[in-house]
């Protein structure tokens, strides 16, 4: 066969790294007591805006889970001056999105404008967060959509493994054993009296912190946030407490009953510790060695081995991050998982060469070259990652929410490189161990349950899907 | 137009070069230093267009093939190197295109230039059975995965197999049949490289912070030695009547949980002028959290969980409007179909306002503005109007052409196709878990398939 006729030439060498930074921010505030955080990007044009509020999902009443969820989403719809459907109509002809969301860690209310659109948009939120009318009417319509959407997203499987973990790792009376959104029960208690107390209680420019990032060639920010967001009054307020966290993280499996699924969901998770944690970047490196990508230990076997699977992921999402200098000395906590899903009939075998994967790596740790790949990537990719405003200000959020310095991630970089191969290993081996994983399956149990038994995790207990 | 957020909304100042190998390549350079980055974009000229009966998911299947080693890049190493070297990459296959790119650290862009080369001049010299056996079984549970375990996953599929009739080139979606899968063959892989990846079917984009000269020798350099091939079987005709001629439906009894309702309706082809108003039409309706639908349906009928309208532009067959109504509660479909069909006749009889056209318009100028926003998006836009119209230049124009819709053409679409008789429905209704799921129900997916996951986390 001549298949090959082209003319070879050795691989080429790199040139010289053109210098880049994560962007500093320029941190201040306004008259009102708002923190602002703003980073000029040349060239894009789309603004990215976000408003971080200090509103924990800790801070729920009883029984009301979810209601910090409908609040934020009801900012937008409708304010003093106009119906809901003027105002998304009126921030539509801007362009512009406005999305909200809520988290163990705060709430988050995020813009993207174009950027000669950004004063319209700003007058737009400062109306949304400053004069929301929470109409019964405009309440009622979101709990139910809340109340419909809930056996929308649980009808995904990788959703449904994650309700289920953190009902496994934490206790019930801790708000992040349950879901960030509320279940059936709680939302359907939601009304607009309890919204308005919620926001009266936790909404106020004193304890929030807008990041602005894009290009902002020609735009007056100072003035254009003088007459918006500065415009948003508010009390001061006590700093919230941190309730402690405690986990059970002893191995375990939990069947989510799917009969007929064709796949099994895997969800293999513990707890950690959160980004201030001195070891976060070799766990960070020891993680992406693990599972960052289909050439990292998990894929290689699982993926491009043996064909179980179209991909699997290991990762740390953070879940609380208190200010380390702060009077109660709460500690941090994420959890650490491995996510992917594998067809069903190879998921015993899947779980096998999985444990073997963690087992060779704690018997024997990263190679060097691993470990080095691993930081030529997460740096590498550093400039690429960041090309977009809104990514920029996701993480410069981030980092206001989880009380990370402002050069944290610039940092990250440097601690990164300076972080070995012996480092990574242990981060990764101690994250990852064997005996403190629960395995959360959502798959035919019928199908999966003894193959799954004869391999001795532990316990495994089978709950309706 | 007066909508434009930006004095050049369509080029936002940038511009591009074009050059031809004499193998036939083609190449488009676009330069600008806001970033340390560089993205190479390789758009193919196939797609599961091309694909005939029985063969269904071989050009995805291949493209998987593509990352797994050539004469000189051992079995993962195209993925390794790059991200070794900072960058990121992927693929993806649609009905129209096979596309690779990597996004790399602007002093590593030859790095991808040498990869691609590689692979486009030697693939099969390292293709084998073991590839071949381990990649059909990463398919078909990237299949299992995204269409067949995941409620509502096989619409798409089913909605394409209503719409375009069988036989017909986008009859069936990249994903393809776990059948074909299972019978696909090294050899029709191998038919398939020699046929479709040679140099004069694809077209290379280079954009972000390079020097367009020293680009272009590297491209020389790399790619120019590579035999021009004309062994491609040209795609079959994917021409129809403009309007269906009569409502299609399908009711669909699965485990779903919520009741939906879907419809395709045939629209323009891409390229012309009545398929940029076709997306205004459809943005007036269906895009956005004030849209016509979305007030009708989910503020003001409250019969409505979610309720949008989008398009599916196709180049090489007519267009496909995709509306998506997911029910709230125990509202009922007919009573959802009465209303869409309200506002679909509603459009047709009388032009939008004009805040509504420039509600609409900011809403798609927003997203040419995202897509700009990085050296990758600017790539694949190239790319695309390269390969599928001959001429990348049409990119930088494209926007400010959807911004030159006017309402009474608006009106004209809605009234010329947005019509019960050209649509293809489907009706997902709930049964219990008791009953059992129709064992009919097959995968489907979106136009395209991603080769990889990426990303992880929330």
């Amino acid at each position: 066969m001549t298949d090959v006729t082209m003319n070879f030439h050795p691989q080429p060498v790199s040139g010289s790294p053109k210098p880049w930074a994560f962007p500093a921010p320029e941190r201040g505030g306004l008259g009102n007591g708002l923190t602002v955080l703003r980073c000029h990007r040349p060239g894009q044009q789309v603004v990215a805006v976000e408003i971080c509020l200090d509103m924990p999902l800790d801070v729920e009443p009883d029984g009301l889970d979810g209601i910090a969820t409908v609040m934020v989403d009801a900012l937008s719809e409708g304010t003093g001056q106009r119906t809901a459907e003027e105002f998304a109509a009126e921030l539509e002809r801007c362009g512009a999105t406005l999305d909200a969301d809520t988290d163990y860690l705060g709430a988050r209310v995020s813009l993207e404008v174009p950027a000669s659109r950004l004063a319209r948009a700003l007058e737009l939120l400062a109306e949304a967060l400053h004069t929301p009318a929470f109409s019964g009417s405009e309440i009622g319509r979101l709990v139910r959509n809340r109340l419909d959407e809930i056996p929308l997203e649980l009808a995904n499987p990788g959703r449904r493994a994650a309700k289920q973990l953190s009902q496994e790792l934490f206790p019930a009376s801790a708000r992040m054993s349950r879901p960030r959104k509320g279940t059936e029960d709680t939302v359907a208690r939601i009304d607009a009296a309890g919204v308005r107390a919620l926001y009266r209680a936790h909404v106020r420019p004193a304890t929030a912190t807008a990041v602005i990032v894009g290009d902002l060639t020609g735009v007056d920010l100072d003035a254009v946030l003088a007459g918006t967001l500065g415009g948003w009054a508010g009390d001061a307020a006590e700093p919230l407490p941190t309730p402690p966290v405690t986990a059970d993280d002893c191995a375990r499996v939990v069947i989510v009953d799917r009969p007929g699924a064709v796949q099994t969901q895997l969800l293999i998770g513990r707890i950690g510790p959160d980004r201030h944690d001195p070891a976060w970047p070799a766990l960070v490196l020891g993680t992406y060695c693990l599972g960052g990508t289909l050439t990292s230990r998990l894929d290689r076997v699982l993926r491009e081995e043996k064909g179980y699977t179209y991909g699997v992921r290991a990762f740390e999402q953070v879940l609380r991050s208190p200010d380390p200098h702060a009077a109660n000395g709460a500690t941090g906590a994420s959890v650490l998982a491995i996510s992917g899903s594998v067809d069903t009939a190879s998921t015993g075998p899947a779980l096998d060469d999985l444990r073997t994967v963690l087992r060779t790596l704690a018997a024997e740790g990263l190679t060097e070259a691993e470990r080095d790949t691993a930081v030529q990537n997460l740096v590498g990719v550093a400039p690429l990652k960041y090309e977009r405003a809104a990514s920029v200000a996701g993480t410069l959020a981030d980092q206001v929410e989880q009380h990370l310095a402002d050069d944290y991630q610039a940092q990250l970089y440097v601690r990164l490189t300076e972080t070995d191969t012996a480092e990574a290993t242990a981060a990764v081996i101690s994250g990852f161990q064997e005996k403190r994983l629960v395995t959360i399956l959502v798959g035919d149990a019928a199908q999966i349950k003894a193959p799954v038994e004869a391999l001795g995790i532990g316990g495994v207990e089978v709950v309706a899907g | 137009m007066g909508h434009a957020a930006t004095q050049q909304a369509g080029s936002g100042g940038l511009t591009a070069t074009e050059h031809r190998l004499d193998n036939g390549l083609r190449l488009v350079l676009s330069e600008d230093h806001l970033t340390p980055v560089a993205a190479v974009c390789l758009w193919y000229d196939v797609g599961s267009r091309q694909e005939v009966e029985g063969h269904t998911g071989l050009a995805h299947l291949f493209e998987h093939l593509m990352f797994q080693g050539s004469a000189q890049v051992k079995g993962n190493g195209h993925f390794e190197l790059v991200q070794g070297a900072g960058g990121s990459l992927n693929g993806s296959t649609s009905f129209e295109r096979t596309n690779y790119y990597e996004t790399m650290p602007a002093h590593q862009l030859e790095l991808a230039l040498w990869l691609e080369a590689d692979r486009m001049g030697s693939l099969l010299a390292a293709l084998d059975e073991e590839s071949m056996e381990n990649q059909r079984d990463v398919v078909k549970n990237e299949r299992r995965q995204r269409y067949d375990n995941v409620p509502y996953g096989t619409a798409f599929e089913r909605m394409t197999a209503l719409a375009y009739p069988e036989g017909h080139p986008y009859h069936h979606t990249p994903i393809g049949s776990m059948a074909d899968l299972d019978a696909v063959t090294l050899d029709d892989a191998r038919a398939f490289f020699r046929a479709n990846y040679a140099p004069n079917n694809a077209v290379l984009a280079v954009v972000g912070d390079i020097d367009p000269e020293q680009t272009l020798r590297w491209v020389e350099k790399y790619f120019g030695s590579i035999p021009s091939h004309d062994g491609k079987v040209p795609p079959r005709d994917g021409t129809l009547p403009d309007v269906i001629g009569a409502e299609l439906r399908v009711e669909i009894q699965e485990e779903v949980p919520a009741r939906a309702l879907m419809a395709g309706y045939r629209m323009p082809r891409d390229g012309t002028r009545e398929c940029d108003a076709a997306e205004v039409a459809l943005t007036v309706l269906g895009d956005g959290m004030s849209s016509r639908l979305y007030n009708r349906l989910v503020r003001r009928d409250r019969t409505a969980i979610s309720a949008g309208f989008g398009l599916l532009r196709l180049a090489g067959a007519p267009s496909l409007g995709w509306l998506d109504v997911k029910a709230s509660g125990d509202a009922g479909i007919p009573q959802i179909g009465a209303a869409v069909d309200e506002e679909l006749a509603r459009l047709g009889a009388q032009a939008p306002a004009a805040e509504e056209m420039e509600r609409a318009q900011a809403l798609l100028e927003r997203g040419w503005l995202d897509q700009l926003s990085t050296a990758a998006g600017r790539a694949d836009a190239l790319c695309r109007y390269a390969v599928l119209f001959g001429d990348p230049q049409l990119a930088f124009t494209a926007i400010d052409r959807v911004l030159d819709i006017s309402a009474e053409e608006v009106r004209a679409i809605a009234a010329a196709r947005l019509r019960p008789d050209n649509r293809a429905v489907l009706v997902y209704d709930q049964v219990t878990s008791e009953e059992p799921a129709d064992p009919a129900a097959g995968p489907a997916g979106a136009a395209g398939e991603n080769d990889k996951p990426e990303g992880t986390g929330r």
